[in-house]
């Protein structure tokens, strides 16, 4: 009951964290049908800016501010560069999204250094709030846990519930008709984007005090966002939550399965006695590929449902 | 206009010499130094990893040449060369470093590197005598280098990692409160020999030691949540954790220990590097004793006076605490073995450093001619707030340093070797 109840939970824990990673990216991904590369780079550039606003005003402000001016960034992003690249096509945007990626990587080592900062979780916030199953959890913890859920319960409600959303779900799949009622669609656009932007921010500041903020943390956590986002579906939140959850649960169990093949193997009773690679392969546990498995389930969804757990659009 | 135009070319034809005499000058002096080529990441994430070395490096090569160079006033010149971390880059930096005459090579961050260079060098000294190049290997700790993969041309300066696992091991069997271990390691090949060398020398030196646990995890930074290893730790009852970890993957390993107020002691090589002990901060990094073992520190009582104030030079001359002590005595045997050799060629000064001793912070460091690896005592320290002086980095105090826990002896850390070195006809 224990183990279930750690899994469930720290699944849970987990996947909000990729859930407030590539939220922004599938809205992003589903509205532009680009790829941007650089969505890694504002949750990265969320983390630094949170580190230096909290060094003089606090982490609060911070909260509010830092996503505020990535989303202006984004915004900007989009109306000068990313709008005049878009009719040369999906691979011109993509390589423009991957140029932005090493250029702000340069800025921040250029401003903050290139050792990691001193960005930590604020005093007040850094107490253990509860313990279960021997294991203590830190308010912090909770903290971006109910931040992350009331993120998607306002994203959620913006996009289905408000004028403005309906205009921006009929964007995603209709712009040209959306745009002849009127709608300023290239504004829509800018609109998302910076949205996309802000949601990358936010995560990075709530996630960049736990998991180290440095200029090499853009390329680590790149490819984890792609596969949410494959996974649950480009362009749809829901399919982002359910697909982060599911990675966070799957994940979590495999770390405590320590089986490997060979442990199947000798328990219907043979013994296996090969001395090569294949011993490598037997021989390798659950919980060592478990980090994989994420991919495992990407290529998986890719061969037998490349549209992902809800999505409308192919990949 | 004719006037005008031969004015200008008398003006050229000035600039011409006198590019041409500050060149051939420049020149002329470039001969009398030794240059010693440095393969590191300049670029890329652990750029500050590679620029801090090459930086170090060059403040010990300075202070040789303040006092009078070497062979009569031969400068010793650091030639930085980048391989942004890239293996093939790597071996191409080094065949430019071949072509450009240059027979000293030293790099240290990634052993893959480090295997490259042992075997691009082994080819290049076989097939051009009398043109070999010397690999002086000042951080690269896989084991084999000074086993199996043993060469005349390469010296390693730094511990192996058995050796380390062994300073580890021998100061765990100090603490008798330490009865149950659990390994967590990297899953590729530094962090299996850690694993290897931590199973059998703790079967050696601390059977009554219960290794409760072997963990093997993807690495570089690719795991994210550590909280079920941590859970997996919890139940197995360990009061030890035993880890090679680096990087975020020893960061984030402590911080989710912390987070979850587990109470366990960290035993590691480098997971108290001043760069993880800021990313970490300090509540983090004192939570739990976090053991580290290196071949000095400021703040060790036995901290010799002449060791300090060659550490109050390296504080003026780069804005930073000094940290591998093995730089320096790597550069002061070079040039030891420079002047004992009586000549820059490669071959004498390996056959002088072998069997040398230098000045070392807990008694002299010693070449053993046997596989060219350095021995030396190590101490082993946890991070703590309460030292005089803390980490300094770039004018930012960490507030923190090292405290020291114990020595252990070069005796102790003196492995056996398989190295069958084959050596040039004297």
């Amino acid at each position: 009951m224990d183990v279930i109840l750690f899994t469930l939970f720290n699944g849970l824990l987990y996947g909000m964290l990729l859930f407030m990673l590539s939220s922004g990216l599938t809205l992003i991904f589903g509205m532009m049908g680009v790829l941007n590369f650089a969505h890694a780079s504002f949750f990265m550039l969320g983390a630094y800016f949170a580190y230096q606003i909290s060094k003089y005003i606090g982490f609060i402000p911070a909260l509010f501010i830092a996503p505020l001016i990535i989303a202006f960034c984004g915004a900007m992003v989009e109306k000068y560069a990313l709008r005049r690249v878009h009719k040369f096509g999906h691979v011109a945007e993509l390589l423009f999204t991957f140029g932005l990626f090493y250029i702000i990587e340069e800025l921040v080592q250029m401003i903050w250094g290139k050792v990691p900062v001193g960005y930590h979780v604020p005093e007040y916030m850094d107490f253990t709030l509860f313990s279960m199953s021997g294991m203590g959890y830190q308010a912090y913890a909770m903290f971006t846990l109910v931040v992350s859920i009331a993120m998607f319960i306002v994203l959620f409600s913006v996009l289905t519930k408000t004028r403005a959303g309906l205009i921006i779900q009929a964007a995603l799949t209709h712009p040209e008709i959306v745009s002849s009622l009127g709608h300023n669609v290239p504004k829509v656009f800018m609109l998302v984007f910076g949205l996309g932007c802000a949601l990358a921010g936010l995560a990075g500041v709530l996630a960049g005090n736990t998991l180290g903020t440095e200029p090499s943390m853009a390329l680590s956590l790149g490819p984890i966002v792609f596969v949410v986002i494959v996974v649950g579906g480009l362009g749809s939140l829901k399919g982002a939550l359910v697909a982060s959850i599911l990675i966070g649960i799957v994940q979590t169990t495999a770390i405590s399965l320590d089986y490997s093949i060979n442990n199947f193997i000798e328990l219907i009773g043979f013994s296996v006695d090969i001395e090569s690679l294949w011993r490598i392969l037997i021989d390798l546990t659950i919980s060592q590929i478990a980090p994989i498995l994420p991919y495992l389930l990407l290529v998986l969804m890719l061969i037998f449902r490349p549209r992902g757990l809800f999505g409308n659009r192919d990949v | 206009m004719g006037e005008e135009l031969q004015m200008l070319n008398k003006f050229f034809k000035i600039f011409l010499f006198t590019i041409s005499l500050v060149y051939f000058s420049s020149a002329i002096k470039a001969e009398d130094t030794i240059k010693i080529a440095i393969i590191e990441p300049m670029s890329g994430p652990l750029a500050s990893v590679g620029l801090d070395l090459i930086e170090g490096l060059e403040f010990y090569a300075e202070r040789i040449n303040k006092a009078g160079g070497v062979l009569g006033g031969k400068h010793i010149e650091i030639v930085p060369y980048d391989n942004a971390m890239v293996a093939e880059k790597t071996i191409q930096q080094l065949r430019k470093v071949i072509d450009e005459d240059i027979r000293y090579v030293t790099q240290g961050v990634g052993s893959n590197h480090a295997l490259n260079i042992i075997k691009t060098l082994g080819k290049h000294n076989k097939r051009n005598p009398g043109k070999e190049v010397i690999f002086l290997n000042h951080s690269a700790v896989t084991t084999s280098f000074t086993n199996e993969l043993c060469n005349f041309y390469h010296f390693r300066f730094d511990a192996n990692v058995d050796m380390k696992v062994a300073a580890l091991v021998s100061q765990m069997t100090k603490d008798p409160s330490i009865k149950k271990v659990y390994l967590l390691n990297q899953n590729y090949a530094y962090g299996q020999s850690f694993q290897a060398a931590a199973r059998r020398l703790l079967a050696e030196r601390a059977p009554q030691i219960e290794i409760v646990g072997d963990e093997l995890i993807v690495p570089f930074g690719k795991i994210l949540d550590f909280n079920p290893y941590v859970s997996k730790i919890t139940s197995s009852g360990a009061d030890t954790i035993l880890t090679g970890n680096w990087g975020p993957d020893a960061a984030r390993l402590i911080t989710a220990t912390a987070n979850s107020q587990l109470k366990v002691k960290f035993y590691t090589i480098y997971a108290g590097i001043p760069a993880a002990m800021n990313s970490m901060g300090v509540k983090i990094s004192t939570f739990n004793p976090i053991v580290q073992v290196t071949e000095a520190h400021e703040n060790d009582p036995s901290h010799p006076d002449w060791l300090k104030e060659i550490d109050k030079e390296y504080m003026a001359f780069s804005n930073k605490s000094p940290y591998a002590d093995r730089q320096r005595f790597m550069i002061e045997m070079f040039a030891a073995a420079v002047e004992k050799a009586g000549t820059a060629d490669p071959t004498a000064v390996a056959w002088a450093m072998e069997g040398m001793t230098a000045r070392g912070a807990h008694g002299d460091v010693y070449m053993r001619p046997d596989d060219h690896q350095m021995h030396f005592d190590m101490v082993l320290s946890h991070i703590s707030t309460d030292v005089e002086k803390t980490f300094i980095y770039n004018n930012e105090d960490y507030g923190m340093a090292y405290v020291t826990d114990g020595w252990v002896d070069m005796a102790d850390i003196t492995l056996p070797t398989t190295c069958k070195m084959k050596r040039p006809k004297k």
